[in-house]
This record gives structure tokens, sequence and C-alpha cells, in this order.
């Protein structure tokens, strides 16, 4: 079915098409939240959030971005919120401080090195942070991203080579497993 | 040469990537249940209700970019723990003589933090009394303010957050506060134009449960409480 003709049915109260609306679209969100917060009962909040304001605004929707990205910067703004309010960011449990230093990177180093990857992309600055789960996590595109964040195509892109050499220099240590 | 290994860099960054935060499958069926009874709930109530539902438990308090009631009187409580804790902080006794390193096992054992918890949670309770007092004495008078619903319905909120809050632990406090939940209820559905009888049986009920001295005795004294 058409997006149009699908927002149509849901503004006119249609059940059936409230629900393939929610269906088309909900896979999408809660992969994107859940890998923005790493919670399952957040993500799932977030996602319940989000769809009931995307209801609640449908009739705003004027069709000049895509629906899923309508419905996308609606998620980010229910997870930048949500997480503000709560001071929220996943920590993880091992502490790092006390991580092995790795000298020389071999396979055993692997699931250090994939905590300090987790801490690193934890640690970066929240533009950065959506920029690069969107465009190198989930595979949106520098268009989608600029759309849902309302922001610059260029600007995405900008942020996500920022993101990814700070995300160098903190895996420094392990060069070895990709020079 | 950089850019070869830049690009490197990249590609193995976006393989390790993917384990980050890694999604489970989506809980489609449960989060529809609760978008659909919610979106019940406010057709109800015919305002937005998130997460209120009877028959399905939300996952949480809906995130919302504006303040309705409930949201306003969770700030307001949130306002007066941080205005405690800050008080807590300042007016902690220091030692007066130069302190001696405590043993370790004594410094675990300290309860620095659950005091400081409980000075605030007494002093949002005490504000919430004398506001409580303040309202009820207004309200007493032969011409009761306008609006005293509306305050009634604010205060009721707050009453009932403090009464399922696990740090007012006083069993006195809790009676005072659930004798509080009744009158101000009976208050906040009152029909403003044709409220005297009403309002009648809510005076007696307030001399019969003693509930103003018992409000007085509740208040501790001090500049603290009347901020």
């Amino acid at each position: 079915m058409e997006p149009e003709n699908l927002v149509a049915r849901v503004l006119a109260g249609d059940p059936d098409a409230e629900r393939a609306l929610y269906d088309a679209h909900v896979d999408r969100v809660y992969r994107l939240v859940y890998r923005m917060v790493g919670d399952g009962e957040l993500a799932a909040e977030y996602t319940q959030d989000t769809f009931i304001r995307t209801f609640e605004r449908l009739a705003t929707f004027r069709g000049e971005a895509a629906l899923s990205t309508w419905i996308g910067s609606i998620a980010i703004s229910v997870v930048y919120n949500g997480q503000r309010k709560a001071g929220r960011r996943r920590s993880r449990e091992v502490d790092l401080e006390h991580a092995e230093p790795v000298a020389t990177p071999s396979r055993e180093a692997e699931p250090d090195l994939k905590i300090r990857l987790a801490r690193a992309i934890d640690g970066l600055p929240e533009g950065y942070r959506t920029v690069f789960l969107m465009h190198d996590v989930e595979g949106f595109t520098h268009g989608e991203i600029g759309a849902t964040l309302g922001i610059q195509e260029g600007t995405s892109k900008a942020q996500l080579s920022r993101a990814r050499a700070r995300l160098r220099k903190e895996l420094a240590a392990f060069a070895g497993e990709w020079a | 040469m950089l850019d070869d290994r830049e690009d490197r860099f990249d590609e193995f960054l976006r393989d390790q990537a993917r384990d980050y935060n890694p999604p489970p499958e989506t809980p489609r069926a449960e989060i529809w249940e609760r978008i659909r009874a919610a979106r019940e709930t406010d057709r109800r109530t015919g305002g937005p209700a998130v997460g209120e539902s009877a028959d399905v438990l939300p996952f949480r308090r809906s995130v919302r970019p504006t303040a309705r009631p409930p949201f306003r009187l969770a700030l307001g409580i949130a306002a007066l723990l941080a205005i405690g804790v800050a008080i807590g902080r300042y007016s902690a006794v220091r030692p007066v003589t130069p302190a001696v390193p405590a043993p370790a096992s004594e410094v675990a054992a300290a309860p620095a933090r659950p005091d400081r918890r409980e000075v605030a949670s007494q002093i949002a309770t005490a504000e919430h009394l004398t506001r409580v007092e303040t309202f009820l004495t207004e309200f007493g008078t032969p011409n009761p303010p306008a609006g005293f619903t509306a305050e009634a319905h604010d205060l009721l909120g707050t009453t009932r957050l403090l009464i399922d809050s696990k740090r007012v632990t006083d069993p006195r406090t809790r009676q005072l506060l659930e004798d509080l939940e009744l009158v101000l209820t009976q208050i906040a559905t009152l029909d403003p134009k044709d409220h005297r009888e009403d309002l009648d049986l809510i005076a007696d009920g307030l001399a019969q449960s003693h509930l103003r001295t018992r409000l007085r005795n509740a208040i501790p004294a001090g500049p603290a409480t009347r901020m």
C-alpha cells in the first residue's frame, strides 16, 4: 500500500491501517533505538512512545520527507529526550581502567577490543555517535540521516568522519588488526 | 598510503561495530499491545494518558515534550528532593576536631548516603504538608479561594507520590498522608458551582479526624521547612 493511502486511512480512524503502519516501520525504529540505548526495556518504551507520538501527530505529516524518515526523526527525538532526562548511558560491566593491556593483537584479544570499541562509541559526542550508528551500523544513507536529524548531508558526512577519527585514536592500540 | 590505511580501518570498524548493542528480535506484539492500550485510554479519557492503562502495564511513563499535570507533579517532587539534598549537604555536621582516618571497616559501614536521602525526603514531606496546611486553612474560610479544586488536585498528586515513596517510612506520617489523600480527593472532585453541602461534610470530616492539628504536629518548626 502507498504510504499516502496508509496515512489517509490511519487519519480516517482505520485500526487495520494503524497496525499496518506500525508493522511497516517498527523493526527499523526498534533496531535504531536499541542500538542507541542498548537496553531492551528502554528500547521498547521509546519505540512505544515513538509510535504514540507518530499517531498523535500524523495529521501534521506533509509528505515532504519519506514517512520512514519522519518517524525516524520522532524516534531520535524520543531517545534524546529520554536519555537526557534519565542521564542514562549504558555503562559497561568491565572497568576498562583495569583491563589488561594488549601488546600484540591476536584473536584472544578480540573480546577486549570489542569492549574498548563499545566504550569508545559510548564516549562519542551525541551527534557523532548517532550519525555513526545510523550510517556504519544500521546502513542509513547520508541523505536519510540528514533528513532524519534535520542536518545537511555534508554535516552528516563531516560528523561521521570525525566520529571515525576519534574511534581510530581510541583504538590505536589495536592497529595491528586492520593496518 | 594513509588513505588506504584509513579505508581499512573504516571497513574494520563497520565489521566490529555490528556487535555494538546488537538488537534482539523486535517484540512487535508486546509493544503494539501497549500502544493500543495507551491510545485506548487516551480516547476514553479525552487526553493522552500513556502508560496508565489499567489492563496493560506500561514499560515506563511516556516521554513527552510538554509538561502535563502528572509530569509537573513529578517535577515538583524532584525539585523538592533536590532542594532537600542541597540543604542536607550544606547543613551536614562537620567534625570540629581534626579528623583521624577511620578504619576501613567503619568507613565502609558508614551509612552517609541513606541519611542524606532520608533527610531530603523528610524535608520534601514537611514542605508538602506545609502547603497542604496552608491550603486547608484557606479552604476552611467562608469564601474559599477560586481554583481550589485545581490546587487540591495538584496537592493530591504530590500526596500520592509521597505515599508511594519508600522513603516515607514513619507510620504516623503515612497515615496522615492517606487521610489527606481522602480529603483532597473529596475537594478535588467538588462541583465548583454547587458544593455548599459537600463543603460542610468535608469540614465535618476535617474536624473529626483532627487533620489540621495532626498536620501542624507533623510539620517541624523552623525556617528550613517554610521555604
